[in-house]
């Protein structure tokens, strides 16, 4: 036992709840900077395929690269790279 | 080095007392770990984590 000593100068009511929180705190912190910077735990919870989310997030980074489709009236709707939505505007010419 | 178990600290433990405390201190420490080390295994084998 080689550091039973510390509990000579150090009260155990002090040094063990502050040895637990610290376990606590570093690996809650381990825990949110790992999964903040994956997308598999929002696939888990909304049933898709893990890694999928990260896919279509790659997907939607890319820049340079807008998707057209239609609306119900045949507007041209122009969803770009960051999200946003707009909707294109044009003259017919003859 | 002879250290007297009975010799009472700062904190009015005994170096014996002392050495209780800190041995399940280390149990705990043991279990947690094992439990930790399979809930990693797990983890790495069944989601994306770690590749």
């Amino acid at each position: 036992m080689n550091n039973a000593k510390m509990w000579l100068v150090v009260k155990p009511t002090v040094g063990v709840p502050l040895f637990l929180s610290a376990v606590a705190v570093g690996s809650f912190a381990v825990h949110v900077a790992v999964l903040s910077s994956t997308g598999w735990v929002g696939d888990f919870l909304s049933g898709n395929e893990l890694g999928s989310g990260d896919a279509s997030a790659a997907l939607s980074t890319e820049t340079g690269i807008a998707k057209v489709g239609y609306d119900d009236s045949r507007q041209l709707v122009v969803t770009l790279p960051d999200g946003t939505v707009t909707k294109a505007v044009y003259t017919e010419t003859h | 080095m002879s250290d007297d178990p009975d010799k009472v600290g700062p904190t009015g433990l005994t170096l014996k007392e002392a050495e209780e405390v800190h041995s399940y201190l280390i149990d705990g420490t043991r279990v947690f770990g094992l439990i930790a080390l399979l809930a990693h295994v797990l983890t790495a084998f069944t989601t994306p984590w770690l590749g």
